[in-house]
C-alpha cells in the first residue's frame, strides 16, 4: 500500500509557486493555485468544486483544515464560476472549515472554527475555536470572535505574523513528507 | 459498569510487541519520534505529528478516532521551536479532540471535540468535558473538571479518580477485541479465542 508519488491530473490541477511547501498527503480537487511561502500540512483538504481557489503568499494550512469552494445546495451553476481568493499570511488551524467567498490578509481561523458560504473576511480577523459563522456577512477589520456566545470585539493591533513558524516548517516538513513540486513552466 | 465489547479486524490494526494497537487508517507523521509505551490504542483517523517534535504517550492510553496530537509551538526572540509533548499513563482522549498541550499528566480524561490550546499543562487526575476550549497556556490543577469555551473550572473529581481511570482504560483495552480478518486464517482461530477469554 504505497502512497502515490504524484497527483492525478484528471482530478486536480494544482499550481505551486516556488518556495511553497505543499504536502502531497492532503486532498486536492479542482483548480488550485498556491502562492510562495505557503505551507500546507498533510491531511488538509482543498476542494475547488464550483470554481478555482487561489491561495496567496505566506499562508499556513494545518492538518484537517478544509477549504472548500462549493455552491450552496440547490443553486444554479454560475457563469463565470465563483473564484475563491485567499490573501496573504492567513492561518487555518487544525480542523477549521472555510467556505468563505473571499479572505483578505492576516486572518486566523482557530482550531475547529467554521466559516460558512457567503462570508467575507477582511483583514486581521480572528475566528476563535469552535466558533461558527454561517450567515452571509462581511466581517470588519481586526474583529475577534470568541467564546460560547460568539462575543465580538475589535483588537487594536493586528495578529502577529507566523513568518518564523513558516520558515521552521519549510525546513523540517521536506524531511518527513513528499511534496508537490512546482512545475518548471511556472518557474520560468 | 462493564464496557461493551468492541471488535476490530486484525487486518486493519497493527499490534506491536508491547501491546499497542494502532489502526492502519491513522497518520503517524515522523514515526521515529513517537513513543507509545505499551497497551496504547490508537483508533482510525488519528493524527500524531511526530515530525514537529517528540511525542511520548504513556501506558494504557486510548486515543479515539479523529483526534489530533500535535506538539505545541512557541516563538522566541531568536527563532522558534516546537516543544516535545508528553502524555502520562491511563489517559483517555475523546473523538475529534485536538491536543496542543505541553504536558498531559496521568489519569486524565479528555472528552469529545475538545481543543486543548498551545502549551497547556494538564496535571494528573483532571477531566476536560466534551466541547471544551482550553485557551493557550492554561494550567489545569489535579482533580478539576473544566468545561465551556473558554474553559472554566466547574467541579471536582473524587479522590478515587486514579483507580477509576486505571480501571476504565484497562477495560477499554480488554474490551477491544481482535476478530478474524476477512480471509480466514486457521492459525488465528486459537489466538482470537484466547483474547476473548481475557
Amino acid at each position: 500500500m504505497s502512497a502515490p508519488k504524484q497527483l492525478d491530473p484528471s482530478v486536480c490541477n494544482v499550481k505551486v509557486t516556488p518556495g511553497a511547501v505543499v504536502c502531497l498527503e492532503a486532498d486536492y480537487y479542482g483548480e488550485i493555485t498556491i502562492g510562495s511561502r505557503t505551507v500546507i500540512h498533510p491531511k488538509a483538504r482543498i476542494i475547488a468544486e464550483a470554481g478555482p481557489i487561489i491561495i496567496g503568499e505566506g499562508n499556513l494550512i494545518e492538518e484537517q483544515a478544509q477549504i472548500i469552494n462549493r455552491l450552496p445546495e440547490g443553486s444554479e451553476p454560475q457563469d463565470p464560476p465563483p473564484v475563491m481568493v485567499i490573501g496573504n499570511n492567513n492561518v487555518f488551524e487544525v480542523d477549521s472549515y472555510c467556505q468563505a467567498s473571499k479572505i483578505g490578509d492576516n486572518n486566523i481561523l482557530e482550531a475547529k472554527s467554521h466559516i460558512g458560504w457567503g462570508v467575507e473576511l477582511t483583514r486581521g480577523c480572528v475566528i476563535g475555536s469552535l466558533c461558527s459563522l454561517v450567515c452571509p456577512q462581511t466581517v470588519p477589520e481586526n474583529t475577534v470572535i470568541y467564546g460560547d456566545e460568539l462575543h465580538r470585539r475589535s483588537q487594536a493591533e493586528k495578529p502577529a505574523s507566523q513568518g518564523l513558524q513558516l520558515d521552521f516548517l519549510t525546513k523540517i516538513l521536506p524531511n518527513y513528507h513528499h511534496l508537490i513540486k512546482p512545475r518548471k513552466k511556472v518557474a520560468a | 459498569m462493564e464496557l461493551e465489547d468492541s471488535y476490530y479486524p486484525k487486518a486493519q490494526y497493527i499490534e506491536t510487541a508491547t501491546g499497542n494497537r494502532v489502526s492502519r487508517a491513522s497518520v503517524l507523521c515522523g514515526s521515529q519520534n513517537i513513543v507509545l509505551s505499551g497497551k496504547v490504542i490508537v483508533l482510525n483517523g488519528v493524527i500524531i505529528r511526530g515530525d514537529l517534535a517528540n511525542v511520548r504517550v504513556g501506558r494504557h492510553c486510548v486515543i479515539s478516532s479523529r483526534a489530533v496530537i500535535r506538539p505545541p509551538f512557541k516563538k522566541f526572540s531568536k527563532g522558534v521551536a516546537f516543544f516535545p509533548l508528553h502524555i502520562g499513563d491511563h489517559v483517555y482522549i475523546g473523538e475529534g479532540s485536538i491536543i496542543n498541550a505541553a504536558a498531559v499528566g496521568s489519569y486524565v480524561y479528555i472528552g469529545k471535540n475538545c481543543v486543548i490550546g498551545r502549551r497547556c499543562v494538564l496535571k494528573d487526575c483532571c477531566m476536560i468535558a466534551d466541547n471544551t476550549v482550553l485557551p493557550p497556556e492554561t494550567v489545569v490543577p489535579p482533580f478539576a473538571i473544566y468545561t465551556g469555551s473558554p474553559a472554566r473550572q466547574t467541579g471536582d473529581l473524587p479522590e478515587a479518580t486514579q483507580d477509576l481511570m486505571t480501571d476504565y482504560t484497562r477495560s477499554c483495552y480488554h474490551h477491544f477485541i481482535r476478530v478474524k480478518d476477512l480471509p480466514p486464517q486457521a492459525r488465528e482461530g486459537a489466538n482470537v479465542a484466547r483474547l476473548v477469554d481475557v
